[in-house]
């Protein structure tokens, strides 16, 4: 029964999005409406706090344990600081909120995305090696968008971002498309494998 | 509200259904059809066999590595999906096989997310498989764990993971977005074997590069047929297959058809 | 201590080249590309007064390559007297987005509820995107700072994406590819975007397919969306920076396969 009522559930909704999907008509829209706006945010909110009562108790195990103790207490004091910031001055304009948001949340973001940057020059060092005729074709594809991407294509030949940009329109878009289709395609069957009730992976398994 | 609903219903003037969204009804209805018939029709689902794929091959080598080493499996479904993503499900039907065999093996599994969903249904997930290998004893709930919703926020906690913990293999399986070569890359350096898959296109590139084997697009989705041997998801790539032999004629028709009739458009819509 | 590998060395090299570019300051010239030029004509064919929605679908992290982008678009469409509204797909993009919309319109002397208003931020994109399409009242019932949607004139007239001339989505990951898939799909409005350079490669079909109108990437985009402009900015300041971080990993590439090649021969004469 547990099971039972869920996918009911389940395949009552996926069925009405499907049918409201085809029609303007006032009532499928407010029923659309109702569902989108009203019923996904509530669920969105109790999801959320699943999520800081769960990272609360790891972490406060993890404190009595003595793992990481520094870390973890930060990490709990940024959970009830923060929202605390937030619910006494609000979140607006130069709020103590937006102050933490700006002066510490951004730039600890950038910095990990900047990473990526350093993750790029050493994968490509490592990974772009002229192993075989695909690798060749790869490797001097890859120049080829590097140079282009940056201001010395220009200056180097008219040629190179033309180059580039057949490379981006013609092998790489179709190969992205097919890709692309046969993802679209895994994804329709996995929704109607959810909601017809066989795919039971969401529910925690076959029970 | 239903005050509102009852009063729209009366209303005549707005048709109930859009006729420009005729073709997407009948390319839905076809596709319904045809994956209603390979999953319940009986004939269908026995002439079926699914190509090897490398990748999927290496799974049990990789729970095996970390057995042999003593040391854990990190797997991690990515930040850009929720719970409605079809890969995402996809990813819980291949941790629902691994953590089957971390079970039997008695090898640590840990899977950070940043979906507190994704979090609950994994925990049952891993659950149910610890419990089908007879060892429900040996699951740890807290090795599966909300880190944040941010995506670098989450890629740190996952990167400081995989330094600190140094697993033996990591399954990056899922949605991934711009964390995915900082995964992957400090997954390399920790020197783990690395199975990847995902339906990211861009960060289809970033994995072949830095991951031992990589799932590319709908692969992730038959991985799930492929390891459990489910014969309902088996039949759901047949009813793929032929929904892709029917685009590829529409396309070759679409094809020949703008050769003759450059100004033709009664494809679009 | 720790021996440094060959990673080490790369990372420490990038680091020196990148410092060393953004302390030196050379203007470069670029070519404006036929993408970008496509942005700027649209943004450009509009009436004026047309209503745009700006969307900001972005992470805190994104806003070095993401602002100077934003700034070009918002600046372009304040410049040719379009109205925005701003919305916010992601936590993190709401208080970035609001500033920025705050920051240009004080350029342009525009006015908050005439010429521009922010909405905020909406969770759960998709129902969101969706939602607006429906009824935008709806969605946002009050503005970023909680006044109500009905004070506002540019508002008068907007109840769905029927009401805007288009949406620009300004984001660093896939949420465009959500406007595209429910908003332009199932609304029919046209969807525009300014992207994180990773990301173009991602839309490539859509532009093909026409399902995206036009689209402006990187910090490349942004310095000659600049150039079009005719304005300064940090896009062509950043291009520097980009381009020498290019050339270091074209360096990069060239010795790891000159190592490759030389210890193939090695192997092989052994």
């Amino acid at each position: 029964m547990a099971r039972k009522i869920p996918k009911i559930v389940c395949a009552l909704f996926g069925v009405t999005l499907f049918v409201l999907f085809f029609s303007q008509h006032p009532s499928a829209k407010s029923l659309n409406l109702a569902i989108l706006n009203e019923y996904f945010q509530i669920i969105f909110a109790f999801t959320l706090l699943v999520g800081v009562v769960s990272f609360v108790k790891i972490n406060l195990k993890g404190v009595e344990r003595g793992e990481d103790r520094p870390y973890r207490i930060v990490s709990i004091l940024g959970v009830f600081v923060v929202p605390l910031l937030a619910l006494i001055w609000g979140i607006k304009g130069d709020s103590p909120f937006m102050w933490v948001f700006e002066n510490i949340q951004v730039p600890m973001q950038a910095t990990v995305f900047a990473l990526l940057a350093f993750f790029v020059a050493s994968a490509s060092f490592r990974g772009f090696r002229a192993r075989s005729v695909q690798a060749t074709i790869l490797l001097v594809a890859a120049l080829i968008m590097l140079i282009s991407r940056s201001s010395i294509g220009d200056v180097i030949a008219d040629e190179i971002p033309q180059v580039a940009d057949w490379v981006r329109s013609y092998p790489s878009m179709s190969a992205r498309r097919a890709i692309l289709i046969g993802i679209g395609l895994g994804s329709l069957t996995t929704s109607l494998r959810v909601i017809i009730g066989i795919e039971r992976t969401w529910l925690g398994g076959d029970k | 509200m239903a005050l509102s609903l009852a009063c729209c219903i009366f209303i005549p003037a707005v048709a109930w259904f859009e006729i420009s969204k005729l073709p997407v009804l009948i390319f839905a209805v076809i596709s319904i059809i045809i994956v209603l018939y390979t999953t319940f029709h009986k004939k269908s689902r026995e002439k079926f066999k699914v190509r090897e794929i490398a990748g999927l091959k290496a799974v049990e080598n990789a729970i095996g590595r970390a057995t042999e080493m003593a040391l854990p499996i990190l797997y991690t479904p990515g930040w850009g999906g929720d719970i409605q993503r079809p890969t995402t499900i996809a990813s819980l039907n291949i941790l629902s096989h691994v953590a089957e065999k971390t079970a039997q093996y008695n090898c640590d599994l840990i899977f950070p997310t940043h979906d507190p969903v994704i979090m609950s249904v994994a925990q049952e997930v891993v659950r149910e498989s610890y419990a089908r290998a007879g060892f429900v004893d040996r699951f740890k709930e807290d090795d599966i764990r909300y880190v944040t919703s941010s995506q670098f926020g989450y890629a740190a906690a996952v990167e400081g993971l995989i330094t600190r913990l140094k697993p033996a293999s990591i399954f990056l399986l899922g949605t991934f977005e711009a964390e995915s070569l900082i995964l992957a890359e400090t997954g390399n350096i920790a020197g783990s074997i690395q199975i990847a898959g995902t339906d990211s296109t861009i960060q289809l590139s970033f994995f072949i590069v830095a991951c031992d084997y990589t799932l590319i697009g709908e692969e992730l989705f038959a991985a799930s047929g492929y390891l459990s041997g489910d014969k309902s998801i088996l039949a759901s790539i047949r009813a793929q297959d032929i929904l892709k032999i029917i685009i590829i004629i529409l396309i070759i028709a679409a094809v020949i058809w703008v050769s003759f009739d450059p100004a033709a458009d009664w494809w679009v819509f | 201590m720790k021996k440094l590998e060959s990673r080490h060395y790369v990372f420490l090299g990038l680091f020196v080249v990148i410092v060393a570019a953004m302390l030196i300051n050379v203007k470069l010239d670029i070519k404006v590309s036929a993408e970008t030029q496509k942005m700027y004509d649209y943004i450009d064919s509009l009436p004026q007064g047309s209503v745009l929605m700006v969307s900001f679908d972005h992470e805190a992290s994104a806003v070095p390559e993401i602002k100077p982008l934003a700034l070009t678009i918002l600046r372009h469409a304040f410049k040719k007297g379009h109205r925005l509204i701003g919305v916010s797909l992601l936590a993190e993009g709401t208080g970035i987005g609001y500033r920025l919309m705050q920051e240009t319109a004080r350029e342009y002397d525009k006015v908050y509820g005439r010429d521009l208003v922010y909405l905020g931020f909406k969770p759960q994109y998709i129902a969101a995107i969706l939602s607006m399409g429906e009824s935008i009242p709806e969605t946002f019932p009050e503005d970023y700072l909680g006044r109500p949607y009905t004070q506002f004139p540019l508002l008068d007239s907007v109840e769905n994406y029927d009401d805007v001339a288009g949406v620009i989505s300004i984001a660093d990951g896939s949420l465009t590819t959500h406007w595209i898939e429910y908003a332009r799909a199932r609304y029919g409005v046209t969807v525009t975007a300014a992207v994180a350079a990773v990301m173009m490669t991602t839309y490539d079909p859509y532009i093909g397919s026409g399902q995206l109108h036009a689209m402006v990437g990187g910090l490349r985009g942004a310095a000659e969306y600049e150039k079009l402009l005719k304005i300064g900015g940090s896009g062509r300041r950043g291009m520097l920076a980009q381009t020498s971080a290019h050339v270091y990993v074209i360096i990069m590439i060239i010795i790891g396969n000159v190592i490759y090649i030389a210890e193939r021969k090695r192997k092989s004469g052994a």
